[in-house]
């Protein structure tokens, strides 16, 4: 148990921190390099105007026709994804664990609130596990892979859940919700979480195009 | 995990497309998409496709996908997966069956109408995909036979209907000589250097609707502008090679297109009602070439009505009657945002303009565009049949009244009369220059 | 000069039965948990803490490992804190962030480098609290 403690509280974090950042700044240049050679014009047409226009409304919940077109799955998206990210970088425990390790703080959350986050995320992925099994429109679509990241993302909100609470066996939840969760950070670049880093850019394309390109909207 | 039952295909009849696929081999098909994939492709296809979260929402904004009771095989993304995912996952390893699938898919299921882009939170490019698509077809030698040969025709005379150097100047003069009889001093002015104007049509006008030429004539004489037309290759702004994925042919047919408008030193190029073309002069051949804009500014029909109208060049003697629906075609609205001035055209000339839902940028495509009408009879019924939509569209909007059709576009002119005749709607499908001719004070 | 668990509670316990009867209240009693009256709202329990128990496993004879008195920066060598509140020192304004972080740093840290006694959040901060656990640590 020490052992396994030692690796994920050490090294393995390292290792997630360093395949996040890494990961995603390789993508990131990797893919704008690729552009430059391959997609210039995507250099060309991409308007700042434009680009913020587009994501302000797709990052505005029932900003776009799409998300008036299906509202519980627009709310459960946008809490999502606001729980998903605000509770563990803002939870004071995590806070804490970074400030004793290298000394930097910021604000944190009360544990209520994290708590309650947490909970929304999970319930938000059951709900996303239900649509994908039971919505042709995305079952159709689903391969084992969706599945794996939607296991990937809830494993460290529920066994942060279960540590925080001290549930019975609390200390195996703990181990695993640092290994999950540094899986979790250390996948996002490679994986379909990658939309994390693309989703501003390719939007933001996409803005530009119907914006300057076409004078349309495209929400 | 529910699966749907999906539809059952129909095999595919096009001669053109048995044809090619029977000379492929595995070898070939493998060779092909990795040199289209890693030589052509960059970053967005690889972005696209390792993004995807599917999610599923772009099922909406497919016209295919709704008529076919959200069948998630007719979703945007579920014709990716269908098509370019498979490509990337196994590298190329598939057979002849599957292109000869992923040809119809691309070339007769989807018609590059954009609006799922405007559907998917990633803002992902479908129609993108699905280029690439047809662009693999079109180096494996499937393409549908139809619109191949007017790619050939596009190669062989720089325009889309094989006509002819002297046909076409034949056709300017005939439609001349008819117009006088109404306006003497009508002039079809061919090769008038240093004109404001060059008007230039798609291939098909000359061909088998040369009244648009006619109608066309007594706007523009009407209207009192310096115009011209080009007597020599380069008249033609149509473009169906950018829809078989011949991006070569593309370039070269814009680059005679624009070459003859700086050859004529005209200031601007007018055309006439066609989505395609526009899209391909100001979005796709000029990029081809290099242009971030097109080098000569083109003004698409419906502007050019606009500033007339507005300008108080021509007059309206008695309003279009009975109301009117206006289609908002792709190319020209979420292609460039044209949407209020076709309506405000409308509006100009026109009774009553009872809107159809959705409208503006969110209309559903015709079914006809992307080179899916130019694919010709072995698709029409698909067609016809995968946008039950568009009919329920038209008919809620005739329900409330409307009577004709506004559709300033020649492809969704063909697949919305396709559509009336098929669904029994009984309306009138008009360009605004039909309406603007019929409605205008003629001079003596 | 190893005593045995037994003996040390039974010696305790003779020492508060005599202090209770003298009618005096002294400092000396078995401390249970961290109960540091600095930390004026905690968010966690207090952490479990059976001081004799867990020195007596830990082989800590001297005070001074965990009371320590640090002087210009280094440890002083033989001195010793017990007595003194460690948010003395660890607490300079109202932040009980580097008290915290002194505590963490005191306890957690020396359970990683001897891979031994507990290091995640609640394995001290236990919601069940000292009585519960009570002879767990011996």
């Amino acid at each position: 148990m020490h052992t396994l403690y030692y690796l994920a509280a050490g090294p393995f974090a390292i290792a997630a921190f360093v395949l996040l950042a890494g990961g995603s700044l390789f993508r990131l240049v990797r893919m704008g390099l690729l552009a430059r050679k391959k997609d210039p014009a995507v250099f060309d047409y991409m308007s700042a105007r434009y680009g913020f226009r587009s994501l302000f409304h797709w990052l505005v919940p029932f900003g776009s026709r799409g998300m008036r077109l299906h509202p519980a799955l627009t709310i459960a998206s946008f809490l999502f994804h606001v729980c998903a990210i605000v509770a563990p970088v803002f939870l004071y425990a995590h806070v804490l664990l970074i400030d004793e390790s290298w000394n930097i703080a910021w604000v944190h959350i009360p544990d209520g609130a994290a708590d309650a986050m947490s909970l929304v995320v999970i319930a938000a992925c059951v709900f996303f596990l239900v649509r994908r099994m039971k919505s042709p429109e995305v079952s159709y679509l689903s391969t084992w892979r969706d599945y794996a990241v939607l296991a990937l993302v809830a494993a460290p909100f529920v066994t942060g859940l279960w540590s925080f609470h001290q549930f019975p066996g609390f200390r195996y939840a703990g181990i695993i919700h640092m290994l999950s969760g540094e899986l979790l950070l250390a996948s996002i670049p490679f994986t379909r979480l990658s939309h994390m880093i693309f989703f501003p850019i390719t939007r933001a394309y996409m803005g530009s195009e119907f914006g300057a390109v076409r004078n349309a909207r495209d929400w | 995990m529910s699966q749907v039952a999906l539809k059952k295909e129909t095999p595919v009849s096009d001669d053109g497309m048995l044809k090619g696929a029977a000379k492929l081999t595995p070898e070939k098909i493998r060779e092909t998409v990795r040199k289209v994939l890693d030589g052509e492709t960059g970053a967005r296809l690889k972005t696209y496709a390792a993004m995807c979260a599917r999610c599923g929402m772009c099922s909406d904004a497919c016209h295919f996908c709704l008529s076919h009771d959200r069948d998630p095989a007719w979703s945007p993304a579920g014709k990716v997966k269908r098509t370019i995912w498979e490509l990337v996952r196994t590298g190329g390893k598939v057979d002849a069956e599957f292109i000869l699938d992923a040809c119809r898919i691309a070339h007769t299921e989807c018609n590059l109408c954009k609006r799922c882009a405007m559907y998917c939170p990633f803002g992902i490019d479908v129609a993108y995909m699905m280029l690439v698509m047809r662009r693999i077809c079109h180096k494996l030698g499937v393409t549908p036979q139809y619109i191949q040969d007017t790619a050939h025709s596009h190669s062989a005379t720089m325009n889309q209907m094989w006509v002819k150097e002297d046909e076409w100047i034949d056709s300017l003069q005939w439609q001349e000589d008819e117009a006088r009889e109404e306006m003497p001093n009508l002039r079809i002015p061919i090769e008038k250097e240093g004109a404001d104007i060059m008007y230039s049509v798609i291939g098909p006008e000359p061909k088998f609707r040369a009244q648009l030429i006619y109608q066309a004539a007594v706007i523009l004489n009407a209207s009192g502008v310096d115009w011209t037309m080009p007597g020599t290759p380069g008249w033609d702004n149509s473009d169906m090679c950018m829809y078989t994925g011949d991006n070569e042919m593309m370039g070269r047919l814009k680059r005679a297109h624009f070459d003859t408008a700086v050859r004529l030193r005209v200031s601007r190029i007018v055309m006439g009602e066609c989505g395609h073309a526009f899209r391909s002069v100001h979005d796709m051949g000029n990029r081809w070439l290099g242009y971030r804009q097109p080098p000569v500014p083109v003004i698409h029909a419906v502007e050019f009505y606009h500033e007339i109208l507005k300008q108080g060049r021509i007059k309206i003697a008695k309003k279009f009657e009975g109301p009117v629906t206006l289609h908002d075609p792709c190319n020209i609205v979420r292609g460039h945002g044209l949407h209020e001035m076709a309506r405000e055209v409308v509006r100009l000339t026109c009774d009553e303009l009872i809107e159809m839902h959705p409208n503006r940028e969110h209309n559903y495509c015709c079914s006809a565009g992307g080179g899916v009408i130019n694919c010709g009879p072995p698709f029409k019924t698909s067609r016809v049949v995968g946008n039950r939509v568009k009919a329920e569209q038209l008919f809620a909007a005739k329900a409330r009244g409307a009577k004709t059709v506004v559709a300033p576009c020649h492809n969704c002119h063909g697949g919305l009369e396709d559509i009336i005749h098929h669904y029994g709607l009984g309306m009138d499908v008009k360009f605004l220059g039909d309406i603007i001719y019929s409605c205008m004070e003629k001079p003596e | 000069m190893k005593m045995k668990p037994k003996s040390i509670l039974a010696f305790l316990a003779l020492v508060l039965a005599l202090l209770l009867a003298a009618g005096a209240v002294m400092s000396q009693e078995d401390v249970k948990s961290v109960n540091d009256p600095a930390f004026t709202s905690p968010t966690r329990p207090a952490p479990i803490f059976f001081h004799d128990a867990h020195n007596a496993k830990a082989g800590l004879d001297d005070c001074s490992v965990c009371h320590h008195v640090y002087e210009g920066g280094k440890k002083a060598e033989g001195a010793s804190s017990e007595g003194q509140a460690c948010s003395e020192c660890h607490m300079k304004g109202k932040s009980t962030r580097p008290l915290i972080k002194a505590y963490h740093g005191m306890c957690r840290g020396c359970h990683e480098e001897r891979k031994a006694g507990p290091v995640q959040c609640g394995e001290c901060h236990s919601k069940r609290g000292p009585e519960a656990l009570e002879g767990r640590g011996k």
